[in-house]
Order: C-alpha cells, then structure tokens, then sequence
C-alpha cells in the first residue's frame, strides 16, 4: 500500500508541474488582480498591477489609483463611472471600455473608470463618496437588477460584498473571503484552471436567476426593504449628481423607480441584438459602443 | 452518480480507504462496506429503486436455496427456477417492456379500426441497470439448477453481489461461479492489481470522456437532421455513432473492471478489440461479451445451440439475437438490429467459420494484417456500422429514412461541426484512437502494455491532456447503456 501512495505522490507531482507549465504556456487562464481594502471599507485593487486576459490578446492593467483600465490625462471636468464587472471590463482591450468610446465623443471631459466585479448598488454609493474628492461633475453608476437585490438580501451568506441592513439602518462591510486561499490559487495557474474547468457544485441548482424575468417579482419580494435602501441612499447621498444606467436586462418598472427617486435614469436598449461574448454574459467591444452611444445621447441632454 | 463525475471522484477514494484501513478485519465486515457503498451509489439516481434491487436480491437468495433443496424433486425445482425466471421478467416486463406492449397492441388494434385509450401507457421510469441486475440474479438461480454451483448460505454476500457498485448498472454480468465466489473469499491488497485497475479506469476515461462524448454532438445533429444531409455525411454520422457507442460502453466497462480491481475482485473481460473482428461471429465473441455468454449459456445452449440440426441451429441462433435486440429497448428498432446481425450471422455459421476466429487475433503474428485480413475487417466493421443505423434511430421509419437517404442522396460533402469544432480534429482523434487500439489488441486487460516506463509515462500523459482538452463541464453525458 506504500509503494502505491509512494506512486500516486509521485504522479501527482509529475501531473502538477506538467500542467502548471502547459497552463503557462498556453495562456489557459486569466490573471486575476489582487484585491485590497481601504479605511473607509472599499474593496478595489492593489495599483500597478497587469495581468492578460486568457480569451483576448491584450493585457489589463490596474491603475496607480487601484482601478482596473488607464488614468484620464486629467481630473479637471472630471465623470466617474462605477459599476461592476461590465465596467471594470478586463476582458476587452482599452479601446474597449466606456471611458474610451466617451471620451471620444467628449473630448472636453475626463473620464475615470472606478469599477470592481461584484459591486453592489449601495456600494457603488459609496465608491462615488469615495471619489468625491476628486470633486467630479457626475458619477455614472452602471447597474443590474441584481446589484441591487445583492445589497439588501442574503446580508448574512454575502460576507464578500457591501451589503445594507434595512432592518438597522446599518452598513455590513464586504470582507475579503478566503484572501490566503484566493493568493495561491491565483499564483498556482494549474490549480487555478481546474478550479474553473471543474467547478464544485453540488446542489446542482442555476442560483443566477434568469435576470429579465426576476426584477418584478424581486421588486415586489423586497417592497419595503428596497425602498428602505432608496430612501437611505437618497438622505446620504447627492442624487443630483448621479446617473443611474440600468443593464438592458433591467426593467421599465425599475427605471420608473429610481427616477421617481430623483435620479437621472438611462435604461440601456440592445434592441434584442447580443452584445455579450459567445463564451462569457459580459459585453464584448460592440456591446459596450453600442451601450456608450445611449449614454452619450443621455449625457448630451445634460448640456456637457 | 456517473464516473466520468466529480462525485465519484471523490466517493471512490473514500470508499477505497475505508476498505483496506478501517474495515479490512475480515472479508464479511469489507463486504457490509460494499453493500452500503453499494446502496448509496446506486440511491443516488433514485432511493425508491433501492427496493426493486433488494426485492430481486431476497427471492433469489430463497429460491437458490429452494432450487438446491429439491434437486431430487425435478417437479418442485422447476416451479422454483420459474419462479426466480418470472420475477425478474416480470419486473423487467413492466419496467420496461410495459408501455412497448399497450402501444403496439394499441397499433394493432388500429389496423382493424379499433381505438383504444392512451390512459393504457403509464408514465413509467426505467430503473437503471434493471437489465444488468435482474440477468445477474437469474444467471444465480439458472447455474443452480443446471448445478454449476451450490447456492450461498450468506445472505449478505449474495446481496453484495446483485448489488457490487462498479458493475451495478451496466455489467459486466457476472456469474456466481465469479464474483460470488470472489465475494465469500478472502481479499488482500494487491499493488499489481491495484495498478492495472488504476490503468483500466484511465484508459475507460478517456474511451468515455475523450472518444465518446466528444463525438456525440455530432452524432446527435446528424441523426436528429439526417433529413438535411447527403449520404456521405450520413455515413459519417453512423460511422461516428460506431466509434461513440464502443467508447461510451466499453469505457464504463473498462472503469468497471479497473475498480473492482481496486478492491480486489476480478470480473469478466467484456470488450476484446471488437472493431478487429473478421467476421460477425468474431465480432460476437469481442462485443459485449458479459451479455453474449450469457444468452449463449443460458439460451442458445439449453436451446440445442448447435447439437441440433442446421435448421434447429439456426432457429436457435434467429431466437437469441432476437432476444438480444429486444433486450437492449423497448423499440422495434432494436428488435431490426437483432434481426440483421441474425441474418449477419448465419451465413457465417453455415460455412462453419462462426468459432474460426475465437483463439486469434487480427495479424497474430505479423505487426500488420495481410489484404484478406484488412478486407475482412473493414466488411465486419462496415456490416456492424450498418446494423447501429436501427441502433440509434429513434424510430423504423428513422431507420429507413436514413438508410433510403444514404442510398437516393449520395454526394460527398464535407460536414461541418455542429458547435464550431473543426472535423480535421476529430478525424485525427479516431484514426489515433484506432491505431493504439490496434497496437494493444493482444490484451484488453492491459491498455498500457509498454516495456518501457518513459513510453508508458508520456501515454499517460496524453491522454490526461486530452481529457481535459475534450472534457465539456455543460454536457456531462450518462453512458448510453444505462438506459437498457
């Protein structure tokens, strides 16, 4: 029984080291920027980083301000846009992003991309506050249902991400989840790509709901907890300054909503084109010009 | 619970270790561990099925007993076997044959203008493995009674061996005189056994994993549109099924094998190269073997087999492919299948060549096979190939249509992957596939028979790569033998 542990160890070390250096050579995974957290509660990322991307030929690149894609020239005449995976985009080029395509189209403004994968809707608030220093003339916050339903639902199985209790009135800050594990996982490429070749899933359910026909009912389900968070975010926060661009999967009755709070609203229309990779829910390049062409249009209506 | 899964994956270590380190005091308390790993395996798909196994377990273990104790009153031990006989037909006939029988008697009736209820079918699961274990136990009461072994007093071995995981659901179908015997005797950790399982499971993986599952999407699209294609893609797509169904089943056969082996039992070799085959009686004696020995012996010879006349001979050989295609589906397209391999078959009998083949292989002593050889394989090929077209129709009218369509519709042109695969690929992976298995023909109990360790070593490898190059997460398919 030794010899056979002896000889299992021996080709699990052999496998090991040959599948790190044919996922390295290959390029079979993504890198993945290395999170931080600030003092006041931000998770974004630890600056100066790069990494590529396994499904495209560019390289992303962390900014000195801990965001992912490149620093405007400037700050003066500065937008913000915040969101989540869709914004931080490390699947796409530079050339990729809204803050290329919008500044194309406002040669006069800067834009600064300020996004992290995961995000949720209260915590988007709070990055804007956070980016309040650099006294900016809008912050554009990109948003799904879900980035809203994640800030008030599920606040005890969602130690990860910045949640809202409505109930007390209180924030529950996102910790780092398994930091440590997440630190090797992503250094041991070959670890990493079983990881997401292999996913565990042992209850076998789809826990992603199919995000055109939940927001109704979730709206309905989380009534008052959600205009809880609406009516907290709209006392603490400046909403004058904010434009809310709602995913095309987002509803007309959410969008109603949020504008009924004030809020300029840009509910985003694919016109039932895909504007997502074949292998991925993200946009791809012609998504996300495609989606920064109805933001111009609404930015142009604020006389920039 | 599937093997190519990561629940196995898991669950076979664990298993593995509890047997040689906690329960390994003496072969009764390693056989209750088999038992419960056993039940849980199989409750996985769905515990109330449990009760059908152990139902089959508990009137074969009596009626064995039974069928012993009368063995000098012919009458009484008779009426026992039938009773094992009709149980196990019974609840295969109900399982599986049920709603085949009300359609087809309702079809009938229609011919002569009568119009029955459809509330006659049922909505009706099919128990996985009912084929597999309710054979098993017969073969038990069967060897009996033809007094080939003495029946076993220990009830929980003889349930360990209806229910043994590893070849629970899609065979081998072991006799008592193997496994059972296997089951009441004392195992010991081997390291050569334990290494050749461990190479047999690979090997089943990536027939599985790599071979099978890999050309199913192309399968599939050809068969559902075959409507859509010319002749020569269909050819492709019945030639690929060929390819598919040998990968699929003589993979799990493979992981079967190579996990008894792990925890030291033996079973029957079930797959012998039979893509080398230079007849159909050849081809017989490679394919699915569990299941041809076991007609063999307990059909065709009680039969006459061939101590009769031609006629009888044939009649017996006609009957027990019949029963073979209807074995494998409640379809008539799978009763055609048997009846063309019957008709395959006999020619070849009655030029006395159906045993010629049995202790040789392809090129037994030369590294390529002579012209005669090469022609004769790839006929046996072509007429087996031929024969899956009913094998995999969902329908007779499928059948024909896709026969008629190869035939009235003959144009080369290339077929392109239905996910966006490039063909050149899968062309290479076949004719590798085909080549190794050449290479290793001489023994399907040792795929990796290398002198060297390096040659050994970078197989291996290759093919682990392959498994993971091939491995698609969102279609994890369930080997097409467990539906019969």
């Amino acid at each position: 029984m030794l010899k056979l542990f002896k000889v299992l160890a021996l080709y699990a070390i052999y496998g090991l080291i040959v599948g790190e250096i044919i996922v390295r050579v290959f390029g079979l995974t993504s890198d993945i920027p290395q999170r931080t957290i600030t003092s006041d509660h931000i998770q974004k990322y630890i600056p100066n980083q790069s990494g590529g991307w396994s499904d495209g030929d560019h390289e992303w690149q962390v900014n000195e301000r801990g965001w992912a894609g490149p620093l405007p020239d400037s700050f003066d005449n500065l937008i913000t846009i915040v969101g989540d995976s869709f914004i931080e985009n490390l699947m796409n080029p530079d050339e990729c992003h809204q803050s290329y395509f919008l500044k194309q189209n406002f040669p006069k403004q800067n834009f600064l991309e300020a996004a992290r994968s995961g995000v949720t809707f209260i915590e988007s608030f709070e990055i804007t506050k956070h980016l309040d220093s650099l006294q900016p003339k809008y912050h554009i916050i990109c948003l799904n249902d879900y980035n809203i339903k994640e800030s008030i639902s599920n606040i005890e199985a969602q130690s990860d991400i910045t949640q809202f209790n409505t109930e007390k009135q209180e924030f529950v800050y996102g910790k780092m989840k398994a930091p440590f594990a997440k630190k090797i996982l992503y250094s041991w490429k070959f670890m990493y790509y079983l990881y997401n070749r292999f996913p565990i899933n042992f209850n076998k359910t789809d826990d992603v709901p199919k995000v055109d026909t939940y927001a109704i009912p979730y709206l309905e389900q989380y009534n008052k907890e959600f205009r809880s968070l609406l009516d907290y975010v709209a006392a603490n926060y400046t909403i004058e300054d904010k434009i809310l661009v709602l995913k095309p999967t987002a509803t007309k009755e959410l969008a109603a909503l949020l504008e009924s709070y004030g809020f300029k609203v840009v509910l985003l229309d694919d016109h039932g084109e895909d504007w997502t990779f074949g292998y991925d829910a993200h946009w791809n390049c012609y998504g996300h010009e495609e989606a920064s062409k109805q933001i111009t249009k609404a930015l142009k209506s604020l006389n920039l | 619970m599937l093997f190519n899964s990561f629940e196995f994956a898991l669950f076979l270590p664990v298993v593995f270790l509890l047997y040689w380190f906690v329960f390994k005091k003496n072969f009764r308390v390693q056989n209750i561990l088999i038992l419960a790993a056993s039940y849980f395996f199989y409750s996985l798909w769905d515990w109330r099925f449990l009760f059908l196994i152990i139902g089959s377990t508990v009137v074969d273990y009596f009626v064995g007993i039974l069928i012993d104790k009368y063995s000098e009153d012919k009458k009484r031990q008779k009426a026992w076997l039938w009773v094992s006989v009709l149980f196990n037909i019974s609840l295969l006939g109900f399982f599986k044959y049920y709603n085949f029988f009300v359609d087809s008697f309702m079809d009938m009736t229609e011919l002569f203008g009568y119009t029955i209820k459809s509330s006659w079918t049922l909505n009706i699961i099919l128990p996985v493995g009912i084929s597999f274990y309710t054979f098993q136990t017969m073969s038990y009461s069967l060897d009996i009674y033809y007094k080939r072994i003495k029946p076993t007093k220990d009830f929980l071995s003889f349930a360990t061996f209806v229910a043994f995981f590893p070849q629970l659901v899609a065979g081998p179908i072991e006799r008592a005189s193997n496994l059972l015997t296997q089951i009441t005797s004392e195992r010991h950790f081997k390291y050569q056994q334990t290494k050749e399982g461990l190479r047999l499971i690979l090997w089943g993986l990536f027939k599985k994993v790599v071979i099978a599952d890999s050309l199913a999407p192309m399968v599939d699209d050809i068969f559902t549109n075959y409507g859509d294609y010319s002749g020569s893609t269909l050819i492709l797509g019945v030639t690929m099924f060929s390819f598919q169904v040998y990968g699929d089943f003589s993979g799990y056969s493979d992981i079967a094998i190579g996990t008894s082996k792990l925890f030291g039992f033996e079973l029957m070799s079930n797959f012998k190269f039979p893509n080398f085959s230079r007849n159909v009686a050849e081809y017989w004696q490679r394919w699915h073997v569990s299941l041809s020995t076991w007609f063999r012996h307990y059909v065709y010879i009680p039969l006459g087999g061939s101590r009769v006349s031609k006629l009888l001979s044939v009649r017996n050989i006609c009957v027990i492919f019949l029963i073979s295609g209807f074995w494998h589906g409640a379809n008539w397209t799978f009763i055609f299948w048997g009846a063309f391999h019957a008709l395959a078959y006999i020619p070849v009998f009655l030029m006395g060549r159906n045993t010629i083949y049995k202790n040789s292989v392809v090129a037994q002593n030369t590294i390529i096979p002579n012209l005669k050889e090469f022609g004769q394989l790839i006929l046996t090929f072509g007429i087996v190939t031929f024969s899956r077209i009913f094998f995999r129709s969902d329908t007779l009218t499928d059948s024909f249509a896709y026969i008629d369509r190869i035939f009235t519709n003959f144009e080369f042109t290339p077929y392109e992957h239905p996910l966006g695969g490039n063909m050149t690929t899968y062309y290479l992976l076949i004719l590798v596939f085909v080549i190794y298995e050449y290479l290793i023909r001489r023994d399907e109990r040792n795929p990796f028979k290398f002198k060297h360790r390096i040659v050994r070593v970078a197989i291996y490898t290759a093919i682990v790569i392959s498994m993971f190059v091939f491995y698609d997460d969102n279609a994890q398919r369930a080997f097409i033998y467990f539906q019969f």
